[in-house]
């Protein structure tokens, strides 16, 4: 017996022929090269799937290894898409791996792209393109295994439109924000300094050069109702950044570093000072004296720094895990800011926070701790700054195996069509199950992605105007309906003035989406993908090609009243902002009701309460990102007193409906 | 860390410092982030023997070489055939046919990490090896971990019989899989955890106040205190506070009924000078910490006492036991204190000085701690360097999630009549059974048995007029005769992850692993254990 006839032999023996003949054929799309990537890529060639499409963005770095098995050392810094492809094809020759090293969110990966596949796995490392390549499935009717590891656990869940849920039916939480004040001029905790190095101060001091988000962030702040004076002051040292920006660009200037130093931890801290108001109840921040701290006769508020000079240090403890002392923190920062100065004047154009950057890491490490040390914050590692400011997600061996082992089950049951058996697992912490099974849910009927009803527009977005593809679109239906792409309003029936444009000049190109919305929220949105004209479409034709037959929207499942406490908020993160009447006859422009945000760092959200029938609204902006934890299930828990919440990590202990993510 | 020299230019000083870390630190980064440098250490110097080169086999092994475990040794006499060349992943296709696969194997996991050391021993099987004293000798002397897939019954029992014969002997992980179904068992006497992981956070000792943190909860005065400053008032002083003033009102009692409980948080409520202070928001929440007792945790209560049955747990026993004499003479009878605080709404002064006071008394409580187990140690003859400060210090901060599991023997449920008739009576684990017995008749009859053949064998296990449920059984069965041999990949990547997970466990004594037969149907994607 050969190799190839061998190759099949056991997979055969479970599959059945018929299935395990049908893989040969089968065209898999596997988005993701990284942590699950190379463990499925692995188990897909081995089932004896024929032809797979491997993308990805990312190139391989050290700290990849220890899981990555498809690459090696000498890999480091190449394609993992390309890597993976050639390691994994040797196997077996017989199968027909396409590697793609880019962005799944380019606009050549339309819905008429995704449909060639007969299955897509999402193995990726982001909540953004896990929700892109959800939408994309949803859209294209392509069957999806979504999965997710994070340490010892992980998820695994097969997603097909209109029999399971999908991704985005039930919201994932964002990022914690805290409030601009808090970063700015009041932390109190080691991850306050760390977000301020990393978002705001290597922004100013090496990032774009006119930080318009930074004036905007302080504008929301004070219509917030922050303390005025505060932000006045913030504003002031914002512009005194521009002196600092130029120093460490010019080629001559040597003392840049200690430049740097003297504003942020000298100038800025004093003029801080200057509003005693806001230290009353405080204690104030110390500036920081370089010389002092460079000859010894510098002394910190008693606490500050103290342990790390007293505290004990195994010898054995790894290199980046040791506490530095203040002026250990000096000579870094001016080290690592001289490093990134050279890198500027080198040609860089701008520099922004890397976790595998070593440059910007020992940056962040030494300005956070510099600003921990000036608030009487608790100082933290390199290594720790690492986790904190990277996001990492500790990440192992054997958790992706076991969920890549699992994505393949899944997989063969969606292509069996055996949808009794599909599974959403998760895999979990109790050693007594370590598998924790549901059968799947139907999908939520306020579902802004998979309750849409999807079509594809083949046009030429240079020719086809806004107008006539929407009225080709509904045909003889006469409903009155608003226009949207992505956040953006492009007519509404009172406002037709782009009616005229081509879709190109709106911005509406390949990859993009059309929403029509129905004015009377009877029906289902319809979501449009453009795509592009077949090469063989004659010139002189219509400039597009309608969908045949035309898509029929359903009729809306009214939501249920929203609960009474929660404002309503506008819908975050890539949903459409879908006007839904309520009982009470008012439109209510975001469904789901939502925690209100605070002010933070994320992108404001639009405050956006009910609006009465008839009201309309022209604002471009749809959405916001928005802190979507669930409101008081922790409190209200504790009151009965059924958990303790104060564990070192206090967070909400809310099972898991998703999981992040390995790189 | 000592300060760096004033003498010294800025770059001499951080050159010196080494701030970056070495190229071990950032390949196994996060995995340092799950079981840290002690785990790591652990891994680093096990040595883990596999008695197969199965597809299953390398994909545990290559879950235990990536993460960097000292060096392992497969024991294996098997001729690659064309149907292992295409479903292992650690062969080279045609080019392995007819070579020994153990050695085929280890030369290609060796390429996945040259940290790693690999041997192969192609020349005898274990029967062989466990049929000479020497053999014995060096099974139990050489290996921190012993992994067995698919090893046939006779080989697989008289290996057990060995192991388990000798408390010092390593562990044996035994795997058994056919298509879609597994079953992975550890056969140990005894696995101490120190850092099981587990998230249960330490009392914060409200109810039962040290004396500092009583007398500064005592002496503030939230009357005369400027409005900010009243905002950032820790809730645990407000707290300990008014618990204690309740208490003096009460007759030393904490609230009991549902009533006083209410009356209670509503004097916290009152005490607010602004509607929105977070502070007494958190106190409100947090206010069952007065009347639910700090005691010691019955997970650890019932370790004290545990038999020592294996000398590698010597030191956790004698930890034990001064933990036991800490907790039942000290006061007030608790774990010793946690220097770990929550997060909680307080100004940067007011949150170092909590911390401050928790952390002296954590230290105070742990020196006394100490002193007891150096009276233990010394009591009992034993060395005082068999326990270092590290471990003790990482034992008290643990002393709240403790772990001592007791292992079996492997086989022993089969042995077992009541435990067999009670499995297979009740709804919660008679599928675990119909599996493991389905594979247990498998592995006496190996290969091409028969369905019915297969049943008899399986039900021959089973005492006198017990049944399984039909539905259990038969499933297992079938998927048992259907598929005796193949080691599905899907299956083997599965089981290459689990094995691995509990063998890292094991090896890095942090987090719990599976304590019985864990069994597994990857046709239904369930899991469960017996």
């Amino acid at each position: 017996m050969s190799t190839a006839q061998g190759r099949g032999t056991h997979a055969k023996a479970i599959l059945g022929p018929e299935l395990y003949a049908k893989l040969e054929n089968t065209h898999v799309l596997l988005v993701g090269a990284g942590g699950i990537g190379c463990e499925l890529l692995k188990n897909i060639v081995l089932t004896g799937f024929g032809r797979i499409t491997l993308l990805d963005l990312d190139t391989i770095d050290l700290s990849n290894l220890n899981r990555q098995f498809l690459f090696r050392k000498k890999d480091v810094k190449q394609s993992k898409a390309l890597v993976a492809a050639q390691t994994a094809s040797a196997f077996n020759p017989n199968v027909k791996i396409t590697p793609i090293h880019d962005n799944i969110k380019e606009p050549q990966y339309d819905i008429p792209w995704f449909q060639q596949f007969d299955l897509v796995l999402n193995a990726l490392d982001n909540l953004d393109a896990r929700r892109h390549v959800n939408r994309m499935c949803m859209a294209g009717n392509v069957p999806l295994v979504e999965s997710g590891t994070a340490g010892y656990l992980g998820q695994v869940q097969p997603l097909l439109k209109d029999r399971t849920e999908c991704f985005d039916c039930i919201p994932k939480p964002t990022p914690k924000t805290f409030p601009v004040c808090t970063i700015r001029s009041t932390p109190s905790q080691p991850i306050h300094c760390i977000v301020w190095s990393k978002s705001y101060l290597m922004g100013q001091l090496f990032g774009e050069d006119e930080d318009a988000d930074a004036g905007g962030e302080l504008d929301a702040a004070e219509k917030e109702g922050e303390n005025a004076q505060e932000i006045d002051a913030l504003r002031k040292e914002a512009t005194a950044f521009k002196a600092v920006r130029d120093a460490l660009r010019s080629p001559t200037n040597q003392d840049a570093a200690h430049l740097v130093f003297q504003k942020v931890f000298n100038a800025d801290i004093k003029n801080l000072l200057s509003m005693s108001d806001m230290w009353k109840s405080r204690s104030p921040p110390i500036p920081l004296d370089f010389e002092g701290i460079m000859n010894g006769s510098f002394v910190l508020r008693q606490g500050a720094n103290a342990d790390a000079s007293t505290s004990k240090l195994p010898e054995a403890a790894l290199k980046d895990q040791r506490t530095l002392t203040l002026k250990d923190n000096v000579s870094l920062f001016i080290d690592s800011t001289n490093r990134l100065a050279d890198r500027l004047r080198n040609g860089e154009d701008t520099i922004s926070f890397d976790k595998d950057d070593d440059d910007t890491l020992d940056f962040v490490t030494a300005a956070s701790n510099l600003r921990s040390s000036a608030y009487g914050i608790e100082t933290k590692t390199r290594w720790e700054v690492k986790e904190m400011a990277g996001n990492i997600i500790p990440a192992i061996a054997t958790t992706n195996a076991i969920v890549s082992g699992l994505i393949v089950l899944q997989a063969l049951q969606l292509l069996r069509k055996s949808y009794d058996k599909l599974r959403n697992v998760h895999l979990q912490f109790k050693p007594a199950v370590p598998l924790s099974t549901i059968s799947l849910s139907l999908p939520n009927a306020q579902c802004g992605v998979c309750r849409d009803t999807y079509a594809v527009l083949r046009c030429d977005p240079a020719r086809a105007t806004l107008g006539e593809v929407v009225k080709g679109l509904l045909g003889d239906d006469e409903r009155e309906v608003s226009v949207y792409e992505g956040q953006r309003v492009l007519s509404d029936p009172d406002w037709d003035d782009n009616n005229e444009r081509t879709l190109e000049s709106l911005s509406v190109t390949r990859g993009k989406f059309l929403a029509i919305v129905d004015e009377e929220g009877e029906l289902t949105t319809l979501s449009v993908g453009i795509a592009l004209l077949p090469d063989d479409h004659p010139a002189d034709a219509p400039p597009f090609i309608l969908p045949s037959p035309l898509p029929q929207p359903a009729r809306r499942v009214k939501p249920p009243p929203p609960a009474p406490e929660t404002p309503h908020k506008a819908n975050g993160n890539g949903k459409r902002l879908l006007p839904v009447e309520l009982d009470d006859g008012v439109i209510d422009m975001a469904p789901t009701p939502k925690k209100p945000k605070r002010n933070g760092l994320a992108p404001a959200s639009v405050p956006n309460g009910p609006v009465s029938v008839g009201t309309k609204r022209k604002a471009t902006g749809r959405e916001g990102e928005e802190d979507k934890s669930s409101p008081s299930k922790k409190r209200r828990l504790e009151e009965e007193g059924l958990v303790v919440m104060d564990g070192v990590d206090d967070k909400l202990e809310e099972e898991p409906d998703f999981i992040l993510i390995d790189d | 860390m000592a300060a760096t020299n004033d003498s010294q230019t800025i770059e001499e000083a951080t050159t010196g410092m080494e701030s970056a870390p070495d190229q071990k630190t950032r390949r196994y980064d996060r995995q340092l982030r799950l079981w840290a440098k002690s785990g790591q250490a652990a891994l680093e110097s096990s040595h883990i023997l596999v008695l197969s080169s199965s597809s299953t086999s390398t994909s545990v092994l290559k879950n235990l070489v990536l993460p960097g475990i000292g060096q392992f040794t497969i024991l294996d006499r098997t001729i690659t055939s064309p149907s292992d060349a295409g479903n292992n992943f650690f062969l080279e296709g045609q080019d392995s046919v007819g070579k020994p696969r153990a050695e085929e194997a280890v030369r290609l996991l060796l390429e996945l990490n040259d940290g790693v050391k690999g041997h192969s021993i192609v020349n005898k099987d274990v029967k062989e090896v466990l049929g000479t004293e020497d053999g014995v000798e060096w099974l139990k002397g050489t290996f921190s971990l012993v992994i067995a897939h698919n090893l046939e019954k006779g080989a697989l029992d008289q290996l057990s019989d060995v192991l388990w014969k000798d408390a010092k002997s390593p562990p044996l992980v035994v795997i058994r899989s056919a298509g879609f179904l597994a079953e992975v068992f550890i056969q140990f006497h005894e696995h101490a955890v120190i850092d099981s992981h587990l998230d249960t956070t330490p009392s914060l000792r409200i109810d039962k106040p040290f004396p500092a943190l009583l007398k500064h909860s005592l002496e503030i005065d939230f009357e005369n205190m400027d409005v900010t400053d009243h905002g950032h008032v820790p809730y645990v002083y407000i707290l300990v506070r008014v618990l204690e003033e309740w208490k003096q009102a009460h007759g030393g009692n904490p609230p009991k009924t549902s009533d006083e409980k209410k009356e209670f948080k509503a004097i916290i409520s009152k005490m607010r000078k602004k509607a929105d202070e977070e502070n007494f928001e958190e106190a409100e929440a947090q206010a069952f910490k007065c009347w639910s007792s700090t005691v010691v945790p019955y997970d650890i209560k019932s370790l004290f006492g545990a038999e020592n049955v294996a000398p590698h747990t010597k030191p956790f026993h004698l930890l034990l036991k001064a933990l036991e004499v800490y907790t039942t003479t000290v006061e007030p009878y608790t774990l010793p204190l946690s220097a770990t605080l929550p997060d909680m709404k307080a100004s940067t002064g007011q949150y170092v000085e909590i911390q401050r006071l928790y952390k002296d008394r954590a230290v105070e409580e742990r020196d006394t701690f100490k002193a007891i187990l150096d009276k233990i140690i010394a009591e009992q003859g034993e060395d005082a360097s068999l326990i270092d400060d590290e471990v003790i210090d990482d034992f008290v901060k643990n002393s709240h999630i403790l772990r001592l599991l007791k292992g079996k023997k492997w086989g022993a449920l089969d042995q077992d009549k009541e435990k067999l008739a009670e499995a297979a009576a009740s709804e919660e684990s008679s599928k675990q059974l119909g599996i493991h017995l389905a594979l247990s008749a498998l592995s006496s009859l190996q290969a091409n048995a028969k369905k019915q053949k297969l049943t008899a064998e399986a039900k021959a296990i089973l005492p006198e007029g017990v049944e399984l449920p039909d539905e259990h059984f038969d499933n297992a069965i079938g998927e048992a005769a259907r598929s005796p041999t193949a080691d599905l990949p899907n299956t083997a990547a599965f089981l290459g992850g689990v094995v691995a997970q509990e063998t890292i466990k094991m090896i890095t004594k942090q987090y719990v692993p599976i304590n019985g037969y864990c069994t597994i149907d990857l046709v239904e994607t369930w899991s469960g254990v017996l």
